[in-house]
């Protein structure tokens, strides 16, 4: 350290003596003025070399150098004439100004050295770290770069919930500290603006870290007592991004796995249930074919016992409604693929209307759709569920011998279809929870027909809403016409 | 008098003497096997009318018993199975099962099935040219359909089509078969081409789709002529 001070100086004052040398030399063989210009290949080239102050002393050993031995009266420091003292003031002017230059460059040229190396690092840094799979080593990979800087002590980061995920161990209740930091997001004892960090020191003999929150976790940094220089502070700033970015990559995963583990929890859903429902509709079928084989007349019972064997037959019959209902909903719930294809839509109406040809006798059925319907693009299956949902709604409702109506009719890409009762109006509060899984107005309801109609239009992309119309509650719903010009028209 | 022989399988003992009751009480003879192979014994010895096959066997499957069986019986075989998906009704009736009934369901219903089936196999052994569906009529051997006395015209593949289901009268036909049948083995298609072809035919047969009297369409599946 200290010879790197000296040295400069020595030549300097070594090379100022060894030009007054050579001037002596030449001036000795020939009368040539102007040889003071010599002077100045000296201090600039001190200047460019080693800065500003080794070239000051140049020049002012220079400059004492030539007034004593050539400016008359030679042997002294005194000045005769304005020329020469002109040429002592310049000697002095010029180095000032190049050993200024030549310094000023050699600092941009190292700062740029610098910066070029340190964005090397980065670069190799952040390229290491975003190809390793892992967040957590890409994080760790990060955490040792930036331990490294000179005043820093250590340097941790955690997931909000103040895990740490790489770096230097935490102590004491600095996970909890993270935790608020993110839960807050406000930063303590550092700051982050224009590329570089920026130490805040509120208690500066306090061995505290430093927490900065930032989109998927937290940064945490100890100081040194001196803090790192502007070059690291950048540096710094720069690791600090990288993890940022690390830690919002591995929030993406973090939430793609949960979603696959969604998904597959739905998956399993739906299995369960659908073995489920298997397990309770194989009793349910025992019962009821015993049941109605005991309320068949030839089985000898009297007329009350047949009854009874009756009652009992509904009542099966009613839980594997609801255990059908149940495995639709959740496998609605859950996603089901639909099988869409181009169906002529009073076809469907058909089909409905024969399934539920029991409970709609009595009542008084009109289809209103115009023969031209054009095809609609649907899942058969579940349309022609939420039609017979509908319609064995509007059954219940409807009065005595009453009328339900089903009617259709094509807008520009979709089919307007509603089934309509005379029955009793729908209370208005009741208008939007209808809808609601498990929602009921009947004593008897499940609440999950009408839950099964929202879910099966919502995944046809449709929707469907209840209003009360003079003659009565009225179901509105929308289908996706089929893209398809030529179809079926019947 | 016997209403003809039902052979019930079912492993489920209850569901097997629920069923041996029920059709008793209207008047089948009725045994029951527990296992697609005592199922195909059964079958073979004693040569029953009508098979209720349960899909969901222990060991030799329904699908796999359904297809030892087909070829060594005559019986109607009407599938039997717990929430069966569309694709399995349609495999059961393409490998050669004459209907299929959804668990659960009560006596009435069954025995509603089964006499049709009977009343379809007595038709086609009677050899009967015309088959009728309410004012419909086809008379196979003229190759000539009316309504109500009325003359209908077709186009070829509507007769074809309509023909086949008429032969099948009761049974549900599936969109493959109809596909096969009507265009031939190559036919390349889906279930677009035979409901365009039905839609034809129920407009010049006057059948509306709202409230089809003659062919009936089996959600899933195909259609079905209503004998």
């Amino acid at each position: 350290m200290f010879m790197r001070r000296v040295v400069p100086f020595a030549v300097a004052l070594g090379g100022a003596a060894a030009i007054t040398a050579l001037i002596a030399l030449i001036q000795a063989y020939a009368k040539v003025g102007g040889l003071s210009a010599l002077y100045l290949l000296l201090v600039l080239w001190i200047g460019a070399r080693w800065g500003r102050w080794p070239a000051v002393a140049a020049s002012i050993a220079a400059f004492l150098l030539y007034d004593f031995f050539f400016v008359p009266p030679v042997g002294t420091f005194s000045v005769a004439g304005p020329s020469e003292l002109l040429e002592l003031f310049v000697l002095l002017v010029v180095a000032l100004v190049t050993s200024q230059l030549a310094s000023s460059l050699r600092r941009t040229q190292a700062t740029a050295e610098a910066m070029a190396s340190q964005s090397t690092a980065l670069y190799e840094l952040a390229t290491a770290a975003l190809r390793s799979p892992e967040a957590a080593m890409a994080l760790s990979l990060v955490c040792e770069r930036a331990s490294i800087i000179e005043g820093v002590k250590r340097f941790a980061v955690t997931s909000p919930s103040g895990e740490r995920l790489a770096g230097s161990a935490l102590i004491s209740d600095e996970a909890a500290q993270a935790a608020r930091a993110y839960q807050t997001g406000v930063a303590v004892g550092v700051s982050v603006s224009g590329g570089t960090l920026k130490v805040v020191r509120t208690q500066p003999h306090r061995a505290a870290a430093s927490y900065l929150p930032m989109v998927g976790g937290v940064t945490v940094i100890e100081f040194a007592e001196t803090s790192p220089d502007a070059e690291d502070l950048r540096m710094l700033a720069a690791l600090v991004g990288l993890a940022g970015l690390l830690l919002d990559r591995r929030r993406a995963a973090v939430e793609a796995e949960r979603a696959r583990g969604l998904e597959a929890s739905d998956r399993l859903k739906a299995a369960i249930l659908s073995s489920v429902s298997h397990e309770l509709k194989s009793p349910i079928a025992s019962l009821r074919a015993a049941l109605t084989a005991l309320a068949s007349p030839e089985a000898g019972l009297a007329a009350e016992q047949q009854d009874l064997a009756r009652d009992m037959d509904r009542q099966a019959t009613r839980l594997d409604h609801m255990v059908g209902d149940m495995l639709a909903l959740s496998r609605l719930e859950a996603g089901v693929e639909l099988h869409r294809e181009p169906l002529a839509y009073a076809d469907m109406v058909g089909t409905a209307l024969r399934q539920l040809r029991t409970e709609l006798q009595g009542h008084e059925v009109v289809v209103d759709a115009t023969d031209d319907l054009p095809p609609v693009e649907v899942d058969e299956m579940q349309v022609g569920r939420l039609l017979a949902n509908l319609l064995e709604n509007a059954t219940e409702w409807a009065t005595a011998g009453g009328g339900i109506t089903i009617g259709a009719r094509a807008h520009e890409d979709r089919l307007e279809s509603w089934v309509e009762n005379d029955g009793p109006p729908i209370p208005p509060a009741d208008l939007d929870r209808i809808f609601d899984t498990f929602y009921t107005r009947r004593a008897r309801g499940t609440g999950l027909g009408l839950a099964i109609c929202k879910r099966v239009i919502e995944a046809h992309g449709g929707t469907i809403r209840a209003e009360n119309m003079r003659r009565g509650p009225r179901f509105t719903f929308t289908l996706p016409l089929a893209r398809v010009a030529a179809a079926p028209s019947a | 008098m016997s209403g003809g022989r039902v052979l019930v399988v079912d492993d489920e003992v209850e569901m097997q003497r629920a069923l041996r009751a029920g059709l008793k009480y209207h008047g089948f003879d009725v045994r029951t096997a527990g296992s697609g192979e005592e199922a195909l014994r059964e079958s073979s010895s004693w040569r029953p009318d009508v098979v209720l096959l349960d899909l969901g066997l222990p060991g030799m499957d329904g699908f796999e018993t359904l297809a030892s069986m087909r070829p060594a019986t005559r019986a109607a075989i009407i599938v039997v199975s717990v929430m069966p998906g569309e694709k399995d009704k349609v495999r059961a009736l393409d490998a050669g099962a004459d209907d299929y009934v959804v668990k659960p369901f009560g006596t009435e219903e069954l025995v509603a099935r089964i006499r049709a089936v009977l009343r379809r196999q007595a038709d086609i052994s009677s050899g009967e040219p015309v088959v009728r569906s309410g004012d419909l009529e086809i008379d196979l051997a003229r190759r000539t359909v009316t309504v109500k006395g009325r003359p209908v015209r077709l186009t070829p593949t509507e007769y074809e089509l309509l023909r086949y289901l008429a032969l099948h009268a009761g049974k549900p036909v599936t969109h493959t078969t109809l596909l096969r049948e009507v265009w031939g083995d190559y036919a390349i298609g889906d279930s677009y081409n035979t409901r365009y072809v039905v839609a034809q035919i129920r407009k010049k047969l006057g059948d509306d789709p709202a409230n089809p009297r003659y062919i009936v369409s089996e959600p899933g599946v195909g259609y079905r002529l209503e004998p």
